[in-house]
């Protein structure tokens, strides 16, 4: 006989992030639904959906309302850092935790946040020491308007500074923005090495559309010469780019490998689904060891300890709360990804504290800095 | 050009948490390591150890002077207060005595921490620079006596524009300021006075 658990559900079906959104909520439904017909498993999951509808604003309220009108101690959710942020003194209020299946910029820890993808150790650093080598160390940085684009360009400029390169530009856009002539006009005028890309959903798809025009008009910007970087385009996304991602890079926990060999189990389409299905697949493992585990339980219930997920079997640091997971550099090709290079079990370092310049980009390239 | 400041890496300092026994310390301690620090708690003295720490949080509640190994307000480090009660003596304490870089209220949750890492250590490093400069201009002000020696050696016929206009030169071939120029005019002189007096004797 199993027992039942509401989880909650918070992401939003429309706004300009939906297909990640989507990808999410798939992994995380696909999941609840493995875990409840596994008859292993003594946990059954009902899930309690709330939608935001793509509104910052409406993430705290669903938070609220999951948490006050059912069970649901658990809820997984959120997709940008803004909404993240914004659901954190709800959690802290009532008791919750928020299973977060998203890339972030790190620099946070919450007790009441398990934080499932990558922080910048596992996408950002690795995919600068991969790209700085082949193009250069001279970037155009772009971003949305919020705390993801500031955050990631901010320690962008520090890793190019370290490389010995030049930040070229540094450009913001409102979410949801789609002219992006004068940001192309910038870009061509400055010529980087490569352009790092924080922008997000429909800003993104603009942008890499009206960049691959630029690449055909002039060869520098073909994505040999000059790739656009990126530490959360997935294949939720590559629809909607088109023909236009076609070459460019980005580093994640996992990529769905078209010709990949098959070990059968489940296979998320994108490391968003991948990670919001561990998420689930995490917490029913500890709700069935404890069935009354809360945000406070959370540390020993990870300490020492493995979880069989999409990414491997996955550790969590109990002290911060974040998995250590594998770091792939993917290029975008006709039908997907093409794994470039794997590393596996990356200890998170949320704060960086780790970074070491040296061995970042190598001694040789170290910049001569005045004593 | 001016160099962008850098948010530092705080991998790697030490933290000492001055602070009895309780949740408030743990939490403290658990935050501080996840950021990448090693956190040592003591109560009620800070070990000898502590005078080589990056940071010291303290308690304001029911810290003393004596727990200290250094004068009240000259800390070698970054200090952050950990304030519970605001009662107006208790932070006086903190911030005019100890002189406090930062502070954390209680009960100590996830949030704030790192924020007071950061401000504590750019506030020292000010004040610091501060302090440095301030030394450097006294210094120079105390000079002021010798300057007026100097150009009267330098000066003849009461002309004191000429003098010091000499003086200056005299730095500027040096290399010096105008203060240290001044103190080996001031020697020199000083010297030909023991020599002609010796001359006389």
């Amino acid at each position: 006989m199993k027992r039942r658990f509401e989880i909650g559900i918070l992401y939003s079906r429309s706004g300009n992030y939906r297909l990640v959104s989507d990808a999410c909520r798939k992994g995380a439904l696909s999941a609840i639904a493995d875990v409840n017909a596994d008859p292993a498993s003594p946990v059954a999951l009902a899930p309690v959906d709330y939608d935001p509808q793509g509104n910052a604003d409406g993430y705290a309220a669903g938070c609220a309302e999951i948490l006050q009108k059912s069970s649901a101690r658990h809820i997984i959710g959120c997709i940008t850092s803004w909404s993240r942020k914004e659901v954190i003194p709800v959690l802290e209020r009532s008791g919750g935790t928020l299973w977060y299946a998203c890339p972030y910029e790190g620099f946070e820890t919450s007790d009441h946040v398990v934080y499932m993808h990558a922080c910048p150790n596992q996408q950002l650093l690795p995919l600068f020491s991969h790209v700085v080598p082949r193009f250069g160390a001279n970037g155009f940085l772009l971003g949305s308007n919020y705390i993801w684009g500031w955050e990631m360009n901010r320690v962008a400029r520090d890793l190019i500074a370290d490389a010995g390169g030049e930040v070229r530009g540094e450009r913001y856009l409102p979410l949801g923005e789609t002219d992006v002539a004068r940001l192309i006009e910038e870009i061509r005028a400055t010529r980087p090495g490569f352009v790092f890309n924080n922008l997000i959903g429909s800003s993104s798809y603009a942008f890499l559309r009206a960049y691959a025009e630029l690449g055909r008009t002039d060869g520098h910007f073909l994505p040999q010469n000059c790739p656009v970087i990126s530490c959360n385009l997935t294949e939720c996304e590559l629809e909607a780019i088109g023909a236009a991602g076609k070459g460019h890079l980005s580093a994640g926990p996992y990529f769905h490998e078209p010709r990949g060999d098959d070990r059968g189990g489940y296979r998320p389409r994108s490391s968003f689904e991948a990670a919001a299905y561990a998420s689930v697949r995490v917490l029913a493992e500890i709700l069935a060891d404890n069935p009354d585990a809360g945000w406070e339980d959370l540390p020993a219930a990870f300490a020492e300890r493995r979880f069989e997920t999409p990414f491997g079997a996955t550790a969590i640091d109990p002290r911060t709360q974040h998995a250590t997971l594998p770091v792939v550099i993917g290029r975008i090709e006709d039908d997907g990804f093409r794994i470039v290079s794997r590393k596996t079990d990356v200890a998170p370092d949320p704060y960086l504290s780790r970074y070491d310049r040296a061995a970042q980009f190598g001694e040789a390239r170290l910049r001569v800095v005045a004593p | 050009m001016n160099r962008r400041a850098r948010i530092p890496t705080l991998g790697g300092a030490t933290a000492y948490v001055l602070h009895r026994a309780h949740p408030t310390a743990q939490t403290l301690v658990r935050q501080l390591s996840a950021i990448g620090l090693t956190a040592i708690d003591c109560w009620p003295e800070l070990p000898p150890a502590a005078l080589s720490a990056d940071f010291v949080f303290f308690d304001v509640d029911l810290g003393f002077d004596e727990q200290f190994p250094w004068k009240p307000g000259e800390a070698p480090m970054p200090m952050v207060a950990l304030i519970g009660s605001e009662a107006p003596g208790r932070i006086e304490w903190a911030l005019f005595t100890h002189r406090a870089n930062a502070h954390v209220l209680k009960p100590v949750g996830t949030a704030g921490i790192y924020s007071s890492l950061l401000i504590a250590r750019q506030n020292f490093e000010e004040r610091k620079q501060l302090a440095a400069r301030i030394d450097a201009l006294q210094a120079r002000v105390a000079e002021r006596h010798t300057i007026v020696r100097a150009v009267a050696a330098l000066s003849k016929d009461s002309d004191y524009e000429q003098g010091f206009a000499r003086l200056r030169l005299l730095a500027m071939n040096w290399q010096t300021s105008i203060e240290e120029a001044a103190g080996r005019v001031v020697a020199m002189a000083e010297n030909e006075d023991g020599n002609d007096r010796r001359h006389h004797a």
